[in-house]
Parts: structure tokens; C-alpha cells; sequence
């Protein structure tokens, strides 16, 4: 987590506005998963509109968002997290003939030896600590970092195919999309989606693997909370309600069903002067910056009043509880075996990343299937008009965790719009009662071997695949 | 830089002077500024302010130069909050050593909160602040993205932080380091990459009335749109998905100075109007600073039954 706190774009900004506008703003709360913010808002205006999309546009929104998910998850593990247990610096002593490496070793000595302010930077410098030792696992996990680079341009370009351009998407409406869905299109998409599955199979899961290998003890270092939270993702097929990963609750280990009336956010402890406490469709949002007391700019989302954890591990977690989809279990429970590890151990920094490659697999595997139930030149949209007053919420996923949006609107204009975002839950300050968020609780009793380089922290941290654009939004 | 070549860059620098539309005869020199900005002489230093991050995410889906190439070969990136390893107390000291060593270019994404400086701070120093330090060191300053260059969002009217654009920032605060601005929400790849090789050793590339590299924004995207043919004909699409200009669902393409419609997004697999959803005027100067400008526009339920 870079040491920074930024207050994005104003939910102010766009509250009254007379325009069709909502997807289009909320999305560009964050640069990194604006498609499940448009998803959000899409789906909110579809409940408030009483709309459904025709199973085309069902089909390729679930495309354009799973190409995202796969975008995000590679980058985080290769180019946000992976530089924290991957051995650059190794590169040096590297013999092999792999052209890629071989180049990368060029630049690094080029750089070491030249008068570079910051020299192989963005790569270096880096804190001191114990990375990865075994210099073949490394040297594969340096390679596919550069691979990693690739292939998560590749993710969005066939994302791209149905969503105009990414980041920012332009095609996702409420009533579907505005692209058409043709043979060709389908066959570009499939074509990028093969190379994506065969990066994830052979390079990111072993990856995963060989670190988790690696860094036995963090499956013990970064426990959050214990509770898990998903709101759930992916329509299996169009017209279905059932999620490729389902909605639940995970309360000391019990599955619920999720409640969305159950979600409050308190401001106690947050830069905001506003009622705490709100259900976010009578949310507020009033900026105090000088507030006492207050050390966050995020609110403190709370289910029942009590704090959650969301992202990867919380769906995996909820699907394997929720035992339908018997591949994801089965999934979960061969990796356990291969680990050696318990499912407990899965409330972790390493469980974290082992879900979210996981989760990736069961994405682009899926892409398959939807990309042969769509009809190809069939229609994509369904119309609809603003109507005088109506509310809804859309709840989905992005890649970091549970995402909502509630919508207000009155005399066709919006009258109020909140989200709740994956980060907020996470890093959430504490709350009224003066319980910490998920985050902090992870932090509390960490140790830290050597308090000029906090390694371990930045590792829990990171596990989270934290997001404080979307966090403050 | 050992094992990369001279051809190797010469062929780079050839598809950077496709981009800018320059002539064969911009190759030698490209190279050289590509083998400069790689060697570490012309460090990049990259702040984010109020901003998404979507302009980060974009450079990596750059295309004609390939991201891993990008990292390693054309900038000299010192630091960058999402892409460096560097982090803690140690990104401060990193920032402020390449502040410090000066003649870089500093590449800013994001709005300033002008209003309500606390909105966004860095190690615990305001944002404005940091940029004024970076700006007055710098050998240029790129603004990249509608907020840096705009305001975009968080400068929206009425916005709650007073945010304005970081280029506007400077002005007021009265730092003279030469500005381009490349808006964009998010900036394409290709306009950024172009811009940056081209300052390196062409110099500040030629600029239109607001500082915009007239290479990519000199023409209106209604000028180059696919659709045209069907605005001359008047045959305007009614809903999504039907064939047709898209000018009444609320096209901007008319206010609009992007060569989006030519270049194409993502590897030039698409783009906004060639996916039939209507321009949104994200790289206009205009996008989202006033309440009432449209995006797309869509009729009230009541007016259908009236």
C-alpha cells in the first residue's frame, strides 16, 4: 500500500444531475475496476427501472467482467504483490539462455552501473528481507512477470471486443450493452481467452504454488476478522439466478443467506460529518476533514454491526461452504491436499492469493461456456425510459471484493446514489463501538523483524489487494 | 543496456513516429531519445493526485510498444505508486531523492483538491504541495488524464474538494516548467508514449491553444467518424444497437478534438462509437465540468406517454 490517501471523485458531483449519467461517473471512481462499477450502477438502474437484458447482453457483460477479474488478479499477483516474495535482484546471477531474462539481466547491470538517480527502477529500490530463495522457481516467476505484462494487456483487449475500450468501458447499459454480439466477435474473444487459460494454468497457479511453498508461515501471518462477506458474481447462464460464486455470509464459520437491508455505514471515526449508522440508500456524505477523532476518509461499512472481510478468498470461502458448484470445492480441496494445509489456514496472506488464482481459473473456464451460449447477430439491448421516481441497488463483485451501489431517483432526476466498495469494507477505520476494520485487525500483533523494512506488513497489506481510489471514492 | 540493440530500437522508434505522424526522416532521432529516456539520462517521475489510477492502467495496455518493453527500455520510470516495488517511508525518500537530483519529466495523474487540501496527501504532505516541489524541478511537466489536465470528475462543478486540474495548480502557483496536457479519460496509451519521446529529443511537440499535442487532438472525432457517412444522410440510430449516427442518443463527437475514431483503443480492437455507445467528450476540455453537460441522453418515461 503506497503511503498515500486520496479523496476521488465527489459522489457530490453528480447528485441532481437531469442526464443519463450514472454509469458513465461511477465507473471512473477507480481506473482498475470500472467495469464493476458500471456493472453496479447498471444493475441498480435495472432494478429501479424494473428492466431485464436480453441473454445476449447478460452473456456479454459477464465477458467484459470476467476479462476484467482476469486482468486484475494477474496484475495484482505478478506486478502489485509479487515483487514482495519474487528475487529480482537474483537476475544478476542468471545463466540461462531465455531471451526475455537475458534482457532483463542486460537492463539491471546497465542500470547498476550507470549514474540512474533510481536505478532499475520501478523494480528497485525495495526493502531488505528474505525473498525467494530457489533460484529456478524464481527465475520462472521473473519471466512470467514479464509475460504477466502481456497478458494482462490481452485480458482487456479481449475485454475490449464487447466493451468499446478499457479501462472505462462505453458499451455496458442498463438493458444490456450497446455492441453487438457477431460470430467474429466471439471467435476474437475465444482466441485471446485460450492464450489467457493456458498463462493462468502453466504459469500463475504454479506460481502461486511454488510461493505459498516457499513462505510456509503466511498461512499463518495476516488472519482478518473471520467473518466473510460476498454479494456474488456471474449469472451462471441468462435468466438464471444462480452466480457462478454465489451470495453469502460466513458468521463464525456458519453460512447465512446475505441481507441487504442488514448494511450500515458509521462514520465515528471518518472525515465525515454526516448521520452515522445509515442504510446506504438513505446514506449521506458530508465532507469534514478537520473532524476530531477522525483518521480515515473511508466510511465503516458494517453487516449486522458487524465488521467484514470481502475479495477472493470471502467468495471462495462462501462457495466452497455453499458446496454447489462441486468443482470449486473439489478445487480447494486438491490445492489444500498438495499445500499440506487445512482449510483454516485458507484466513491468510498466502489463502488470499491462493484464491484469487483459484478464482481466476473458474472465471476464464467459464468464459468458455458463455461465449457458446451467446446467439451470434441476436440482440444485445433492451430499451427502456427514465421513469418519474424509483429506487434500486446493484450488488456484484469486483476483483477485490463485495461492491454496491444504491440509486434514488425522483422526478427522473437522481436524488441520492451511494456505494458501499471492497476497500472500504477492508481497510474500513474503526467504528461507533470502536471495533477496527478487517485490515487493522489483521495488523494488530503482527511482528515485524526489523522495523526499517516492515516486509510483513506490506505483505498482510497487500493481500488485501487494497484499492483506496474505489475506498474514498 | 548491453543487450538490447540499436536495430531494436530504431524499429521501436519507427512505430513511435507512425503515432505521431512524423516522417521517416524522425527515426534516428527517436531512437536516440528512446535509448535516452531507457539509459536512466531523462528519468520519469510519475505522481498520482485525485485520481482513479485508470491512466496508469491504460499506459500497460499500451500496444505498439509492449508494456515489459515499455518498463525496461523507453522510460526510465523512478517511481510510480502502483507499478514500484518501493514502498512505506522508503517511496518518500525515493520521491524526494528524484525531486532533489531535478531534470526530470514529471508525468502527473489526477486533480489537485485546491479547496480542501487534507483531501489527498502523500507520506503525510498535501498533494498540492509535492506537486508544486516536483513541478518547479522538472525539465517538463505531462499532464496525463482529464483530471490533471482538466479538472475531469473530482473537478466537476459544485465538487466538494475544490478540486482543479494540476496543470491549472502550477499556473496559479506561477511555476513555469513547460506543460502538455494529454486528457482523456482514460489518456490513450499511444498519445502519452508519443508525447514523451517526442519531448525527449524533438522537443516539446507543437501544441494547439490549450497545450494539447496537435498530433492526436487537432480534429474533431465527428470529422473522422465512422458513422459520418450516416450523419450526412441524416439516418440517425433511435436506440442501442441500431446502425446510424449516434448524435441523438447524445453523441459529443461534435465537441470532441481525440483521434479516437482513427486510432482505435486497446490494440484496435475497438472504440466507444464503433461499439455503437455514443462519445462521451472524455478527452474534451468540457468533459464533466459542468453539471448540465450531457453525457447521453435518454427520455422520461412520462414524455414517451405524453
Amino acid at each position: 500500500m503506497s503511503p498515500v490517501r486520496c479523496s476521488g471523485a465527489s459522489r457530490r458531483s453528480w447528485r441532481g444531475a437531469i442526464r443519463w449519467i450514472a454509469q458513465h461517473i461511477t465507473q471512473r471512481i477507480c481506473g482498475v475496476c470500472p467495469v464493476e462499477h458500471r456493472m453496479a450502477s447498471v444493475l441498480a438502474q435495472e432494478m429501479a427501472y424494473q428492466l431485464t437484458p436480453p441473454p445476449n447482453g447478460v452473456l456479454a457483460r459477464n465477458l467484459i467482467q470476467a476479462a476484467n477479474f482476469i486482468m486484475s488478479h494477474i496484475s495484482h499477483f505478478y506486478l502489485l504483490s509479487g515483487l514482495d516474495f519474487v528475487d529480482v535482484a537474483m537476475i544478476a546471477d542468471y545463466k540461462g539462455s531465455d531471451p526475455a531474462l537475458s534482457a532483463l539481466q542486460g537492463w539491471v547491470k546497465g542500470q547498476l552501473a550507470s549514474h540512474a538517480v533510481i536505478p532499475a527502477a520501478p523494480f528497485l529500490p525495495r526493502y531488505a528481507a528474505k525473498y525467494l530463495q530457489d533460484a529456478d522457481a524464481n527465475f520462472a516467476a521473473l519471466r512470467h512477470y514479464l509475460d504477466a505484462l502481456e497478458m494482462r494487456a490481452l485480458a482487456h483487449r479481449i475485454g475490449a471486443i464487447f466493451a468499446g475500450k478499457l479501462p472505462h468501458a462505453a458499451t455496458l447499459v442498463p438493458g444490456g450493452i450497446t455492441e453487438k454480439v457477431t460470430a467474429l466477435k466471439i471467435s476474437e474473444y475465444r482466441s485471446g481467452l485460450e492464450t489467457l487459460r493456458r498463462f493462468i494454468d502453466n504459469a500463475y497457479l504454479p506460481d502461486v504454488a511454488a510461493v505459498a511453498k516457499a513462505f510456509p508461515e503466511y498461512f499463518k501471518i495476516g488472519k482478518g476478522c473471520g467473518n466473510f462477506m460476498a454479494y456474488g458474481v456471474f449469472p451462471i447462464s441468462a435468466g438464471s439466478d444462480a452466480k457462478l460464486l454465489p451470495s453469502g455470509v460466513l458468521l463464525d464459520g456458519k453460512l447465512q443467506p446475505l441481507n441487504e437491508g442488514a448494511i450500515t455505514e458509521d462514520v465515528a471515526r471518518s472525515r465525515y460529518s454526516s448521520a452515522s449508522g445509515r442504510r446506504p440508500a438513505e446514506g449521506e456524505t458530508v465532507a469534514d476533514a478537520n473532524k476530531s477523532g477522525a483518521y480515515s476518509w473511508l466510511k465503516a461499512p458494517r453487516y449486522n454491526g458487524q465488521v467484514m472481510e470481502v475479495g477472493a478468498l470471502a467468495r471462495v470461502l462462501v462457495a466452497y461452504q455453499d458446496g454447489q458448484n462441486v468443482a470449486i470445492k473439489n478445487a480447494v480441496d486438491a490445492l489444500l491436499k498438495s499445500l499440506g494445509r487445512e482449510p483454516g489456514d485458507l484466513n491468510s496472506v498466502m489463502g488470499r492469493h491462493a484464491a484469487r488464482a483459484l478464482e481466476c481459473k473458474f472465471i476464464a473456464d467459464q468464459c468458455a461456456q458463455w461465449l457458446e451460449a451467446m446467439t451470434p447477430d441476436g440482440v444485445a439491448f433492451k430499451d427502456f425510459s427514465v421513469p418519474e421516481s424509483g429506487r434500486g441497488y446493484g450488488l456484484t463483485e469486483a476483483a477485490r471484493g463485495a461492491l454496491g451501489h444504491w440509486i434514488d431517483i425522483s422526478g427522473a432526476k437522481i436524488r441520492n446514489y451511494q456505494c458501499v466498495v471492497p476497500t472500504t469494507w477492508n481497510c474500513s477505520p474503526r467504528d461507533d463501538r470502536g471495533v477496527p476494520g478487517a485490515m487493522e485487525q489483521s495488523l494488530v500483533g503482527l511482528a515485524v523483524a526489523d522495523a526499517e523494512n516492515p516486509i510483513e506488513a506490506a505483505r498482510v497489506i497487500r493481500s488485501f489487494d487494497p484499492c483506496l481510489a474505489c475506498a474514498v471514492h | 543496456m548491453n543487450s538490447i540493440s540499436r536495430r531494436s530500437f530504431l524499429e521501436l522508434s519507427a512505430k513511435l513516429c507512425a503515432l505521431m505522424g512524423l516522417g521517416a526522416g524522425a527515426i534516428p532521432r527517436m531512437a536516440e531519445a528512446a535509448e535516452e529516456l531507457a539509459s536512466g539520462n531523462a528519468p520519469v517521475l510519475w505522481l498520482q493526485g485525485q485520481s482513479c489510477s485508470g491512466c496508469s492502467i491504460s499506459l500497460l495496455d499500451a500496444d505498439a510498444i509492449g508494456p515489459a518493453q515499455l518498463l525496461t527500455r523507453y522510460i526510465n520510470l523512478t517511481f510510480h505508486q502502483t507499478l514500484s516495488a518501493t514502498t512505506g517511508h522508503q517511496a518518500v525518500e525515493t520521491v524526494n531523492k528524484v525531486i532533489g537530483g531535478g531534470g526530470y519529466i514529471l508525468v502527473v495523474e489526477g486533480a489537485v483538491p485546491a479547496g480542501m487540501p487534507e483531501a489527498c496527501t502523500f507520506g503525510g504532505e498535501r498533494f498540492g504541495d509535492q506537486l508544486l516541489r516536483a513541478g518547479r524541478a522538472a525539465k517538463a511537466v505531462v499532464a496525463v488524464g482529464s483530471c490533471a489536465s482538466f479538472g475531469g470528475i473530482p473537478g466537476a462543478e459544485n465538487n466538494p474538494t475544490g478540486a482543479i486540474s494540476s496543470a491549472q495548480y502550477l499556473k496559479n502557483q506561477g511555476v513555469s516548467t513547460p506543460a502538455i496536457l494529454i486528457p482523456g479519460c482514460p489518456c490513450h496509451p499511444d498519445w502519452l508514449l508519443g508525447t514523451l519521446t517526442h519531448v525527449l529529443k524533438l522537443g516539446i511537440p507543437p501544441l494547439d491553444e490549450l497545450g494539447r499535442p496537435k498530433a492526436f487532438f487537432s480534429r474533431l472525432m465527428h470529422d473522422q467518424c465512422p458513422r459520418f457517412a450516416d450523419y450526412e444522410r441524416e439516418k440517425f440510430a433511435r436506440t442501442f444497437g441500431e446502425e446510424g449516427c449516434l448524435f441523438k442518443l447524445g453523441c459529443l463527437g461534435a465537441i470532441t478534438r481525440t483521434d479516437c475514431a482513427m486510432r482505435h483503443w486497446n490494440g484496435g480492437v475497438n472504440s466507444c462509437i464503433r461499439a455503437g455507445a455514443p462519445c462521451t467528450g472524455c478527452g474534451s476540455e468540457q468533459f464533466a465540468a459542468k453539471a448540465s453537460l450531457p453525457f447521453i441522453t435518454k427520455k422520461r418515461a412520462a414524455q414517451n406517454q405524453a
